[in-house]
């Protein structure tokens, strides 16, 4: 019994469905040698002219003029002549170039593409490749932007920030979905706010971009009829110019006025004594001692708070968020693990945090994730606060300006040196007995000589 | 049978080895032979600075140098005859045509003496530097050429090379491109004889090498090149007729390397004494002074008063390029990019620091 | 804004270029009324005239030198090699005078050109058209290599490198020349050179590549995302000068590095990278860097092309090798 063989419509070069039968030059029953013209199909483009794959007799036909044959199923069937020349079964060389159909068309087999590839030549006209066979789509891919530390952008906007130097986190963006865009960065670049810290700029850099109160010099209260000045022509509303609100700054207007929608503040204030104290003490380190050995002994103060949920977290280690002022605004890193750190540790961990932090040099992971803050503003003045709770946290503890006061004791009086501290909580989650607890080890542990 | 092409070579030369003239009408810039005084100067200049540089090379004050002696009339022939605002893009060797376009000897010694500051050189910005990689500026001029054209100035590119050279590919593609393009390029073949030690003889089997602009469809011509008069007439009307509009030329020099290759070389290895001390007799220098001579406008006391004022000038510019500092160390990094990337700049940083130790 | 392929944000490029800029010209076979055998300068001859797109005679000697004359004296030639397989007659021209000419000349004089190479395998070309070839050039000081992945940076790198004052080897990843299409706005904004393009943000496991395996990394970072593991895929885009803070910044944060290149294995510039990674990052890395790319053969005829390069597999296991690191 001879051997069968079908024959599918291969792909004729223009990754097209299918293709329309024109004329068949043998019919049912001839006998047609390898590369005889076998049919005239008719592709969107062209007419193609298919060569017999095999030499044998034609047993049936995949449809008669005018039918549409699908690409990949069945053109002829043959009943193969042994006694003829065939072609071997060879792979597809997957040559399809763009343009005009060669004669001699793919052989019989289809390749076998994987499912999800573009097909050959599936674009549209001239590929244009003199040699090879390309592969060609018209799908259209749009690259995304991506979200990083809060700041959204293209791969060449960042590409293009990295090259210039520019800080992303302190970008305006103007693009679609609050994206920085090229332009943005470009912006930034030529002018760029005013320097932060050490080391200074060269002198290539533009002054900061500020607005300076006009000297005194030039500006007089009195007309020279010595009437009273306006500092504005009537009608006109400001003389300053309005900056948006950049970075750090703009993150602390945006997070505080959400705080204060949530957030049921209550302030406990006190003076801690620490006229015992021997000398060498650093204070930020004893305060945060002291917070650790006050969240050991009232737990309810070193937790978060999901409002929406109702869910409280108390958290078994101390991670302390430290306040650190700058120039552009005010940072909150992280202090972690502040409930295992010794003394040296401690000042270690504060000293590498403001170092980054001068830097910028802090990943945006670090400004997050803490358990409880510290605000110590007594550097310069105030005693007393109602520092801001800022979810999921439910406290925190600030510390003024150390002063001395006269101290009644059995006997007399002393001076004694103390530091005032305030506590805030979140009354929605803990009651005034947990923060007064907390307050007290607080201050208890802040009496130690050391 | 009919002839598909034919070509003829013409051969120019208008004073013979002694100086007498050859027969041929002098071209016009050569008849007030006053007006010849102060090539022949340059060219006596240009081998009083060459004796001193190989001095120099030979006492370890300069690196490896080659030598222009026996070049004088093709070199100076070719910097006189050009404008300043065509382009020179030249081998290494010719000095004389670099002097002529305000080069400074000073210049051409800090280079051989290893400083890349001998590269950045007086005279015209728009010139190609020293091009060690043989033939490559002919390519180089060829662009030049194009540029010129494409822009529509009324300037032409002059490259020069050796008879080794016309071997290269560089040197095929360049008067190819001149042909392809109709560019106003000028390509000089200085052919003294010899590649280092290959004979001439063993170059090509082309009868001339001018002949072979033959084949880019450009002017060829072929002149006695210890001849002043000969090489500045054929350049000269060669860069006339590309500033018009009529093509590129190959202009091949005959004359002879009475050197060594360069210092680096000893051509007594390959070469017979003999043959050089027959071709002094051809040497540029003398013929051009007994024309000189002959019109009453040289003379003994006037030579004698011009070898003292190149000694004094040579010895000016010696003592200008031994005064030179070395470079920095970071000359070396410095220039590599308009814009240099920061690994670059560690990096220079780096070997900044390890000259302070 | 229209969606173009690679091939066509090239053409867009230089049209954009040649439009606003009388010194730059384009050059090299079949370049002019053929408009290239890719169809990288189609209709560019016929719309700016033979004296700015420029046919040249069959020489690649010859394109080279006269782009090196043109561009001392004062043009922005961006020649083209037909194929990556071709460029070798062009070595002397760019390493011994492209790159050396400003050094050279202390500054006096400059080679601002631009030398377009249609770059890499997988399109079953025949012998020589499938080259990945750009370790010729990224040991050469003073030339930029450069080599985009997408439509977007293709436009934009192209500008910035046919602006660039100093000479740029630009590979055209052939392989991905018409693969998709992207939407890209002809605005004459070049895009940064010097700088690698993070693709795609993760902290467990950094992918550098470059040119058509780009393709393959962002594949075989979607099917890590699937298993939990979030790549980060960084196109380095310059080769030379290497921005290779952004790849250690990357490696910091993931400790694992897998680099991928199509070109051969041993002097590739995967080892570059790895060599500095090892100078520079030995503490931040939890495993060693694996280098995915082509063997040590020359890349075979089509039948076995495929094997050589580089493939989605071959990613995955070198990127799972690293993760099995503790």
């Amino acid at each position: 019994m001879s051997e069968l063989k079908t024959f599918l419509l291969p792909d004729l070069g223009e990754g097209l469905p299918d293709a329309t039968v024109v004329e068949w030059f043998a019919k049912e029953g001839d006998l047609v040698r390898l590369d005889q013209p076998l049919v005239a199909m008719e592709t969107a483009k062209a007419v193609v002219e298919v060569p017999s794959p095999c030499s044998g007799v034609l047993r049936r036909v995949g449809g008669a003029a005018g039918a549409v044959i699908i690409t990949g199923n069945l053109l002829a069937e043959f009943e193969l002549d042994p006694s003829l020349p065939q072609r071997a079964e060879g792979h597809d060389t997957g040559h399809h170039h763009g343009g005009a159909a060669p004669a001699a068309a793919a052989p019989a087999t289809p390749q076998a593409e994987a499912p999800t590839a573009p097909s050959e030549d599936d674009g549209d006209g001239d590929a244009g490749t003199v040699v090879g066979a390309m592969q060609s789509s018209n799908q259209v891919r749009q690259e995304a932007a991506v979200s990083v530390g809060g700041v959204k952008a293209m791969p060449a906007v960042r590409a293009l920030a990295r090259k210039l130097g520019v800080d992303l986190s302190r970008v305006q963006p103007s693009g679609p979905d609050g994206a920085v865009t090229l332009a943005d960065v470009k912006a930034a670049a030529a002018a760029p706010p005013p320097s932060q810290t050490t080391p200074p700029r060269p002198a290539t850099t533009q002054p900061p971009v500020r607005q300076d109160v006009a000297s005194a010099a030039t500006r007089t209260a009195l007309s020279a009829s010595g009437k009273p000045m306006r500092t504005q022509p009537p009608g006109v509303g400001a003389s300053g110019q309005p900056e948006p609100l950049k970075g750090v700054r703009r993150n602390m207007a945006r997070v505080m006025a959400d705080a204060h929608t949530k957030v049921v503040p209550t302030t406990l204030c006190d003076d801690a004594d620490i006229h015992a104290w021997r000398h060498g003490n650093d204070i930020t380190v004893r305060l945060l001692r002291a917070i650790v050995a006050a969240c050991r002994t009232e737990p309810a103060l070193n937790a978060w708070f999901d409002g929406d949920n109702l869910t409280r977290t108390l958290h078994p280690h101390v991670d302390v968020g430290l306040a650190v002022d700058t120039e552009d605004g005010l940072f909150v890193p992280a202090l972690r693990n502040a409930d295992v750190l010794d003394a040296r540790g401690l000042r270690e961990a504060a000293d590498r945090l403001v170092a980054q932090v001068r830097a910028r040099s802090l990943p945006a992971s670090e400004l997050a994730g803490y358990t409880i803050s510290l605000s110590n503003f007594g550097k310069f003045a105030g005693r007393y606060a109602t520092p801001v709770v800022v979810p999921p946290c439910v406290a925190i503890v600030a510390a003024g300006r150390g002063r001395h006061q006269l101290v009644p004791v059995p006997g007399g009086v002393e001076t004694h040196k103390v530091i005032p501290i305030s506590l805030t909580f979140d009354h929605r989650v803990c009651t005034g007995g947990e923060a007064a607890r907390f307050l007290r080890a607080l201050l208890d542990d802040l009496a130690l000589p050391d | 049978m009919s002839v598909a092409a034919s070509f003829e070579i013409p051969f120019l030369r208008y004073l013979e080895a002694d100086g007498r003239l050859s027969g041929a009408a002098l071209p016009a810039f050569a008849r007030d032979a006053q007006a010849l005084v102060e090539p022949y100067k340059l060219m006596t200049l240009t081998r009083s600075f060459d004796a001193k540089a190989v001095a120099l090379q030979r006492t370890g004050k300069l690196g490896t140098y080659a030598s222009c002696l026996g070049h004088e009339a093709s070199h100076v022939g070719v910097g006189m005859a050009m404008r300043p605002e065509d382009v020179l893009a030249l081998s290494y060797r010719e000095y004389g045509a670099q002097f002529a376009r305000g080069v400074q000897p000073r210049e051409v010694l800090l280079y051989w003496g290893g400083d890349e500051r001998g590269s950045d050189f007086s005279g015209p910005p728009h010139d190609f530097p020293f091009c060690v990689p043989i033939s490559t500026q002919c390519l180089h001029a060829a662009g030049a050429a194009l540029a010129f054209k494409l822009r529509g100035e009324a300037r032409c590119a002059l490259a020069m090379c050796g008879d080794g050279g016309t071997s290269k590919t560089d040197f095929y593609a360049a008067l190819n491109s001149g042909g392809a393009f109709n560019l106003p390029l000028v390509l000089v073949v200085v052919n003294n004889q010899w590649a280092i030690s290959v004979p001439r003889s063993a170059q090509t089997g082309a009868e001339t090498l001018a002949q072979k602009g033959i084949a880019g469809g450009l002017h060829c011509v072929q002149v006695d090149g210890n001849d002043y008069i000969a090489v500045y007439d054929a350049v000269s009307q060669a860069l006339q007729r590309a500033r018009d509009g009529q093509g590129g030329s190959v202009i091949e020099t005959i004359t002879y390397r009475l050197s060594d290759h360069t210092t680096a070389d000893d051509a007594r290895r390959y070469r017979d004494e003999a043959e050089v001390k027959d071709a002094w007799q051809r040497e540029p220098l003398i013929r051009l002074r007994h024309h000189l001579v002959g019109e009453g406008v040289w003379d003994e006391d006037k030579e004698k008063a011009w070898l003292e004022e190149c000694a004094r000038r040579v010895d000016e510019e010696v003592n200008a390029y031994l005064a030179v500092p070395p470079p920095p160390v970071q000359a070396m990094f410095d220039h590599l990019y308009a814009d240099p990337p920061p690994d670059l700049l560690a990096q220079r940083a780096e070997a900044m620091a390890r000259e302070v130790r | 804004m229209a969606a173009v392929a690679l091939i066509e944000a090239i053409t867009m490029a230089l049209a954009h270029e040649l439009e606003h800029d009388p010194s730059v010209l384009v050059l090299g076979e079949d370049v002019g009324i053929n408009g290239g055998v890719f169809r990288a300068t189609a209709g560019l001859a016929q719309r700016f005239g033979d004296d700015r797109v420029i046919d040249t005679p069959l020489d690649e000697t010859t394109i080279a030198g006269l782009s090196v004359g043109l561009a001392a004296q004062g043009m922005r030639p961006v020649a083209e090699s037909q194929f990556d397989g071709f460029v070798y007659p062009m070595l002397d021209h760019l390493i011994c005078h492209a790159a050396r000419l400003r050094t050279r000349t202390r500054g006096r004089m400059t080679c601002p050109l631009v030398l377009r190479v249609p770059w890499g395998g997988g399109i079953r070309a025949p012998e020589h058209h499938s080259e990945a070839n750009e370790t010729m050039f990224t040991n050469v000081p003073g030339l930029r290599v450069v080599m985009p992945s997408s439509p977007h940076r293709a436009y934009g790198m192209l500008l910035a490198a046919i602006r660039d004052p100093d000479p740029v080897i630009f590979f055209e990843p052939k392989r991905i020349y018409r693969q998709y299409k992207e939407e890209v706005a002809d605005d004459g904004e070049a895009l940064p050179l010097d700088v690698c393009y993070v693709l795609r943000e993760g902290r467990d496991i950094t992918l550098v590549s470059w040119g058509a395996q780009i393709k393959e990394t962002l594949e075989a970072a979607d099917a890590l995302a699937k298993e939990g593991v979030e790549a980060e895929v960084i196109d380095v885009a310059t080769l030379r000068p290497l921005d290779f803070d952004t790849i250690r910044e990357s490696v910091a944060k993931t400790g694992r590095c897998v680099i991928v290149h199509e070109a051969v294995r041993s002097g590739g510039f995967g080892g570059e990278i790895a060599a500095r990674l090892a100078e520079h990052s030995m503490f931040d890395l939890k495993a060693p860097v694996l280098r995915v790319t082509g063997y040590d053969t020359h890349i075979p005829l089509f039948r076995l092309e495929m094997k050589f390069l580089p493939d989605l597999a071959r990613i995955l296991d070198a990127a799972r090798r690293t993760l099995a690191y503790d």
